[in-house]
């Protein structure tokens, strides 16, 4: 447990180190500690060092492997993609599996039902999560302590257990295969996870802040909204990105809730396989034009992306 | 007039809070109550009150039960291996120090790829007749065919082969947080371990594992939990099959909800899992992560 709390407290250099872009990468430890770590598990020797960069270097390419593999095949003619025995690279570079993917109908359609069911359930995570986040970090009380005790299980519900009662509840207010009912869905899953992410940002905020503005005449409500929020604006951005790629990922509640109007893009690649026959050529150039974007996202933002993960981890 | 305190908090959390009851808690009372009863498929259709015939049912069925032991297996399987990889992994970044960044971060790019895709991709990387890994091995010379392993069709294997996916998209999450607990270890308590002449596997378990204990527990955990949930890679490479011996408990869930048409039979396994799962949690909570607790 002491190590535990330890680490928690690092969360909070952690949240600080988020809310400054300009400060080392968030998981960093502070610079003392880094200089002490060096002398502890960091090699020294020469002949250790290269072993080591040997051994990462076989790890970085079967790891990236994979996903390579998937983008070269999305650049195979139809044919070379089920070639036996099969080719790692093309035999001959073609764009034609993009053009019969994105011409396909309802593709594109379901591209634009992804980002407007991701960008409506990030935003209602992060109405609800926000204040609520204050509302347990800052007040201690003891409804604030069941409330995120209560926030946590609901992390343990399997989405399959809910699924099927939610799409009913949605068609019998008229909400069936609609993004708002699908975005609604995805945020059970978000909603916890950004009410842990923000209490431990909220945590990271010195009290004196808001009880200057407080003095200074501001209502408790104002000096949340002036004071506070500008400070943890880095830890929303963080914990915006976890609520968008968690529906942008997610399929099992997309499977259950969505039929044509509605239905995002995971759902339409499963679907690749049993209405077209297997059309692994299409699927994979999908597959690689919908995970490009977020894989850079992830790339511009990694500093952000790792504080969050490891707050998530272990806060909740 | 100024609010007290505690209801300006119990404010900030009320939307919050009614919106978890409206749609987790009240599904799942619905989920709960449907599962005494016997439901038609066809909306509008018959429902009857069969009390706890459905559990009955559900314990009796060969399905469910081995439903049950494919989830513990599968998520032992997942849980383990990533574990080692990315401790393993963790160790490495950590020994190699600062230099070693920027391949931390290309390390996580398989966290941001959606499950459904992972599980395409390994599937296309493990299918019969055109899948790599058979080719690969076959031309190193370990396989006589590149067929003799069928990874996704031979019950007795398909079980570890649809776990790789997930272990591929999560041993990053792994490794990110074991490295940085590791980063929390005191260097001149390994300095100390070293002048007293500890080698390296007597470091690792007697000093670096038992100080992370408690980050190994949450990650394993917070990983346990997702892994015992796990669909949609299965569902994408094998559908359960064959012969069901990929079938885990989301999946029997949801085809016997869909496929066979059976709500109320569906409903009871669905609140025996989530109570199952509960119980992990709890203890889990109890015992590890005792939230909102003062320091």
């Amino acid at each position: 447990m002491r190590v535990a709390e330890r680490i928690k407290h690092d969360g909070g250099t952690a949240a600080k180190a988020a809310k400054a872009p300009s400060a080392p990468a968030a998981v960093v430890p502070p610079r003392k500690r880094r200089g002490v770590n060096r002398e502890g598990l960091e090699a020294g020797r020469r002949s250790t060092r290269t072993l080591l960069w040997v051994l990462l270097a076989a790890a970085m390419v079967l790891y990236g492997f994979p996903f390579l593999y998937l983008l070269f095949t999305s650049f195979k003619t139809p044919i070379d993609t089920i070639a036996v025995p099969p080719t790692i690279l093309p035999r001959e570079w073609t764009l034609e599996n993009y053009t019969s993917a994105l011409g396909r109908n309802g593709v594109l359609a379901s591209f634009i039902n992804s980002i407007q069911t991701a960008v409506i359930s990030t935003v209602l995570s992060l109405v609800l999560a926000v204040p609520a986040a204050y509302g347990i970090t800052r007040y201690k009380t003891l409804s604030g302590r069941i409330f995120i005790m209560a926030a946590l299980v609901t992390r343990m519900v399997p989405p399959v257990a809910i699924g099927i009662p939610l799409a009913s509840m949605m068609g019998s207010v008229g909400l069936s295969d609609t993004p708002i009912a699908l975005s609604i869905a995805h945020t059970t899953i978000s909603l916890p996870l950004s009410i842990w992410l923000m209490s431990s940002f909220f945590e990271a905020v010195p009290k004196d802040l808001e009880e200057a503005a407080t003095v200074d005449g501001c209502s408790r409500l104002g000096a949340l909204w002036r004071v506070v929020i500008p400070v943890v604006s880095g830890g929303i951005a963080v914990t915006a990105i976890f609520a968008f790629l968690a529906s942008w990922n997610e399929f099992l509640f997309a499977l259950l809730m969505t039929a044509i109007r509605s239905q995002t893009t995971p759902v339409v690649i499963a679907n690749f396989q049993t209405q077209f026959g297997l059309d692994w050529g299409s699927m994979t150039a999908l597959a690689a034009v919908y995970s490009i974007p977020v894989i850079l996202l992830t790339l511009l933002l990694q500093r952000k992306i790792v504080a969050g993960m490891t707050l998530g981890a272990v806060k909740g | 007039m100024r609010i007290s305190d505690r209801r300006f908090a119990l404010y900030l959390m009320a939307p919050a809070a009614l919106f978890l009851a409206v749609f987790v808690a009240f599904p799942l009372f619905r989920l709960i109550t449907d599962s005494f009863f016997k439901i038609s498929p066809i909306a509008g259709g018959p429902r009857d009150f069969v009390g706890l015939d459905n559990y009955i049912n559900a314990f009796a069925s060969e399905a469910f039960t081995g439903a049950g032991w494919r989830t513990l297996a599968y998520t032992l399987i997942v849980v383990t291996l990533e574990f080692a990889l990315g401790l393993g992994m963790a160790l490495l970044f950590t020994m190699l120090g600062r230099s070693s960044q920027i391949w931390r971060t290309v390390f996580m790019y398989p966290l941001m790829i959606a499950p459904i895709v992972a599980g395409l991709l390994w599937k296309f990387l493990m299918i019969d007749n055109f899948g790599l890994i058979g080719t690969v091995l076959h031309q190193a010379g370990i396989l006589d065919n590149p067929n003799q392993i069928g990874w996704l069709s031979d019950p007795d294997i398909v079980l570890y082969s649809v776990a790789i996916p997930d272990i591929w998209l999560t041993t990053s999450f792994m490794c990110l947080v074991l490295f940085a607990g590791l980063q929390n270890i005191p260097g001149d308590l390994i300095e100390a371990a070293r002048l007293d002449g500890a080698r390296a596997p007597a470091l690792l378990f007697r000093i670096i594992l038992p100080l992370l204990r408690p980050v190994i527990a949450v990650a394993l955990v917070v990983r346990g939990i997702d892994a015992a949930r796990a669909f949609d890679t299965i569902l994408i490479q094998t559908n359960g099959g064959p012969q069901s011996a990929s079938e885990t408990m989301s999946l029997l869930i949801y085809r016997t909800m869909i496929r066979f048409g059976d709500p109320g039979l569906a409903s009871a396994m669905g609140t025996i899992y989530l109570l199952a799962m509960l119980a992990v949690a709890f203890v889990a909570v109890a015992t590890i992560w005792r939230p909102g607790k003062d320091n």
